[in-house]
């Protein structure tokens, strides 16, 4: 049996007495693997094409896609691996590779221990059976009998919080409780290989949770983990190594920090020559000056217009994508049709889901400005932006001195999109500079406590 | 398959297969080897794991198969005797089959072996193909699936004979006798070879999906070509010159049609001839079909060995 999990407190315990023993082996290693597929079109797949085939003897070459291209990495036992990368690189394909769905092309793949591949959670599961049944059934795709199963049932039953659903048909089961029965059951597989494949962006908020700290569970208790996420944060909190695929190939491998780090700065530069691009062909589209269809989302009397917001990074040079904890200016740049005096320049940041963040402006703040006449622009400028990773939106305005009357109102028109990479923080909405501190007080414990004491 | 086998040589420091640790156990092999050759030992090895999957699919089907039905698993006994009583109808009144005594039981001792090959053929076609979402996602032997319908069909094989047993009993012109105990054999030697071919089938039908199409009409001349309604020595009306020999039209019907051998021992152990009581089969004949059958076990497995890799790209 495998030891118990410790209580989860979320600090690894170092005490965690591993039953494997002081020796490193390897769980997983890949030695050269390529994987390559003939692509469906080229293929017969009747008799007749077959036949056909056959008779026009000169049979064009045949295209293959290459998802994996001589890709070699070690996992030793107990570790725990996220691969990073674009979609369709060959993440996917790994981990089938590694559950033996797929076989290499060429190279060779050694797997040290019995996998659990959760690639979809309850795959496999007949909609007519019940949930324990169900259950069973999947043990036994696991090489698990009856017996090996009741020991498990009330465990599985208890994590997947179904309790008397479990007698029901799956087929009536709502889809978080189906995930939820998929997730229980194969984790209780004690497998020493755990395969995740973005299961764990499925299900609500706090199954998702008890997902994510199961599996850190699972981890501390000795069991090797791949996983494969396009949540970076998921991979930063369970891996400890990276392997980053680009077009099949590793681009790097190495500590998770490292390579993900190595991997944000090509996917935000790639990015923004996205975002660029498909500004200059707005641009190109909007040509003309004509704007006189309502906005929604625009409102004001326009005897100042707001032009145009831009996103300075520290390098002086817009961006699309900001960083948490760097510098940023916010430049408003306007337009005054006529004298307007005393005017008040405002921004408003929002999270993308309506959560209102912050509201300055020129008035409150102390700034006055006179009168604007003809073009200018207003910077707001932060030393350190607060904001973690997330999808936010500007709102930008002019109002008049009472900030009662728009001149011009811009809600929630420009997207801010933040990465938090650099800051060695991952949760919740803002990073706010501080310094940990720790101080034992070794003194403070008496001395009948003391162990190894007399 | 895997050019790449040869070239690679072992990982140093490989523990061997099976000293993984207190850890390993359960779940698959201690360490496995994707890229090279795996040995039919490894693979048999293999399956013998995953037995109890084997019986939950052959638990899944029968239970799914009977649920929302009235009669539920009693449809496996009353569907023998509603085809008997479709076939003595067929053949007792429309098309008489000749003086045999009891044409019911004529018929019903070679139409329940047929349906079992029929309903395991049908089924095993499909049966990787049609589960493609469990063989993307999860791994395990894929003979698994196979060995499963046939299995669930001999389970309702094996439900009907009783039925049949209670009609031996109740028809005065047949009795029991001690051959029946031939029966076990016989059911394995169809086994062998339905197995046989339904592994092969069903991995043809994963590269051409044309074979169960095809088969639908193969299965519909073979019901009729093999010797249920009739006995198999119609087929000496014809005879056949082989280098000068003239070998009898049944001689033939019994090589060519391995299932037309299986269906005589069963009715010969059970019902006899037209003719005569129940007998204990000719041995040499029993020989030949089984070593036909073991031919074709051996065949189609390694058919389907030789490709089961590929499923998970390929469904």
């Amino acid at each position: 049996m495998r030891s118990r999990q410790p209580p989860d407190t979320g600090i690894p315990s170092a005490s965690q007495p591993s039953h494997r023993g002081p020796t490193l082996s390897t769980a997983i290693a890949f030695e050269n693997v390529s994987k390559r597929f003939v692509l469906e079109r080229d293929r017969p797949r009747s008799f007749k094409e077959a036949f056909v085939g056959t008779l026009r003897r000169e049979r064009q070459a045949q295209e293959t896609l290459t998802a994996l291209d001589g890709v070699s990495f070690e996992l030793e036992q107990g570790g725990s691996l996220g691969f990073v990368g674009p979609n369709g690189t060959g993440k996917s394909t790994s981990l089938k590779l590694i559950a033996r769905i797929l076989e290499p092309t060429s190279g060779r793949i050694v797997v040290d221990g019995g996998v659990a591949a959760l690639l979809e959670l309850g795959a496999g599961f007949h909609p007519d059976l019940t949930g324990r049944e169900n259950v069973f059934l999947n043990g036994s795709m696991m090489g698990f009998g009856r017996r090996e199963m009741e020991r498990r049932l009330a465990r599985i039953v208890d994590f997947s919080e179904l309790g008397r659903f479990v007698e029901m048909p799956v087929k009536h089961y709502s889809s978080g409780m189906y995930m939820r029965l998929g997730f229980a059951t194969a984790i209780h597989l004690d497998a020493e290989i755990l395969l995740i494949d973005e299961v764990l962006a499925v299900g609500d908020q706090a199954f998702q949770h008890k997902c994510r700290d199961r599996i850190a569970a699972l981890r501390r208790s000795g069991i090797s983990i791949v996983l494969v996420s396009h949540d970076n944060a998921a991979i930063r909190e369970l891996c400890d190594r990276a392997l980053w695929l680009e077009a099949g190939q590793a681009r790097a491998f190495g500590a998770t920090e490292t390579v993900v780090e190595a991997y944000y700065a090509s996917m935000v530069a790639r990015e923004e020559a996205r975002l660029a691009a498909d500004r200059r062909a707005a641009g190109e589209a909007e040509a003309e000056p004509n704007d006189v269809e309502p906005e929604p989302d625009r409102w004001g009397s326009r005897e100042v217009e707001i032009t145009g917001i831009e996103l300075l990074g520290p390098d002086g040079q817009p961006h699309e994508i900001l960083l948490t904890g760097q510098a940023l200016t916010l430049r408003l740049h306007y337009l005054a049709h006529q004298r307007v005096e005393d005017p008040v320049f405002g921004i408003a940041i929002h999270r993308d889901d309506g959560l209102h963040i912050n509201g300055p402006n020129t008035r409150d703040a102390g700034l006055a400005i006179d009168a604007v006449t003809g073009r200018g622009f207003v910077d707001w400028q932060i030393d350190q932006l607060a904001l973690m990773s997330g999808r936010y939106e500007l709102s930008a305005a002019i109002y008049d001195a009472a900030a009662v009357h728009a001149y011009d109102h811009h809600h929630r028109r420009y997207p801010l999109r933040v990465r938090a990479s650099q800051v060695g923080e991952q949760y919740g909405l803002v990073h706010m500079p501080a310094r940990w501190r720790h101080q034992p007080l070794a003194e403070a414990l008496p001395a009948a406590d003391r162990p190894e004491d007399g | 398959m895997s050019e790449s086998s040869t070239a690679a040589p072992p990982l140093p420091g490989r523990p061997e297969p099976g000293s993984a640790g207190p850890g390993s156990r359960g779940t698959g092999p201690a360490v496995s080897v994707a890229g090279r050759e795996r040995r039919l030992a490894e693979r048999l090895a293999e399956l013998w794991r995953y037995r109890h999957l084997v019986g939950n699919l052959v638990v899944r089907d029968l239970k799914v198969r009977y649920k929302n039905s009235v009669l539920g698993f009693f449809w496996s006994l009353v569907n023998p005797l509603l085809m008997m009583a479709v076939l003595s109808l067929v053949f007792g009144f429309i098309f008489p089959i000749g003086e045999a005594r009891a044409p019911h039981l004529f018929i019903l001792v070679a139409i329940l072996p047929w349906n079992w090959f029929n309903a395991a053929v049908a089924g095993g076609i499909t049966s990787i193909t049609n589960n493609a979402p469990l063989i993307n996602k999860v791994y395990f032997p894929r003979e698994v699936l196979p060995i499963g319908v046939v299995l669930s069909e001999l389970v309702n094989f094996l439900f009907a004979l009783p039925v049949l047993l209670a009609i031996v009993a109740l028809t005065p012109s047949v009795d029991f006798t001690r051959h029946m105990l031939w029966l076990p054999l016989i059911i394995l030697i169809q086994g062998a070879f339905t197995l046989g071919f339904v592994l092969f089938l069903a991995t043809a039908n994963v590269y051409y999906r044309d074979t169960h199409m095809i088969m639908d009409v193969v299965l519909l001349a073979w019901f009729f070509l093999t010797p249920i309604f009739y006995e198999g020595s119609m087929y000496d009306r014809y005879t056949l010159s082989i280098g000068g020999q003239a070998v009898p039209g049944s001689r033939i019907a019994f090589i060519v049609n391995p299932l037309a051998s299986l269906i005589a021992n069963y009715r010969v152990v059970i019902y006899g001839s037209m003719q005569g009581p129940p007998s204990a089969p000719d041995l040499l004949f029993l020989g030949r079909t089984a070593l036909t059958a073991l031919v074709v076990l051996v065949g189609g497995y390694w058919v389907f060995h030789r490709y089961s890799g590929q499923f998970g790209e390929e469904v």
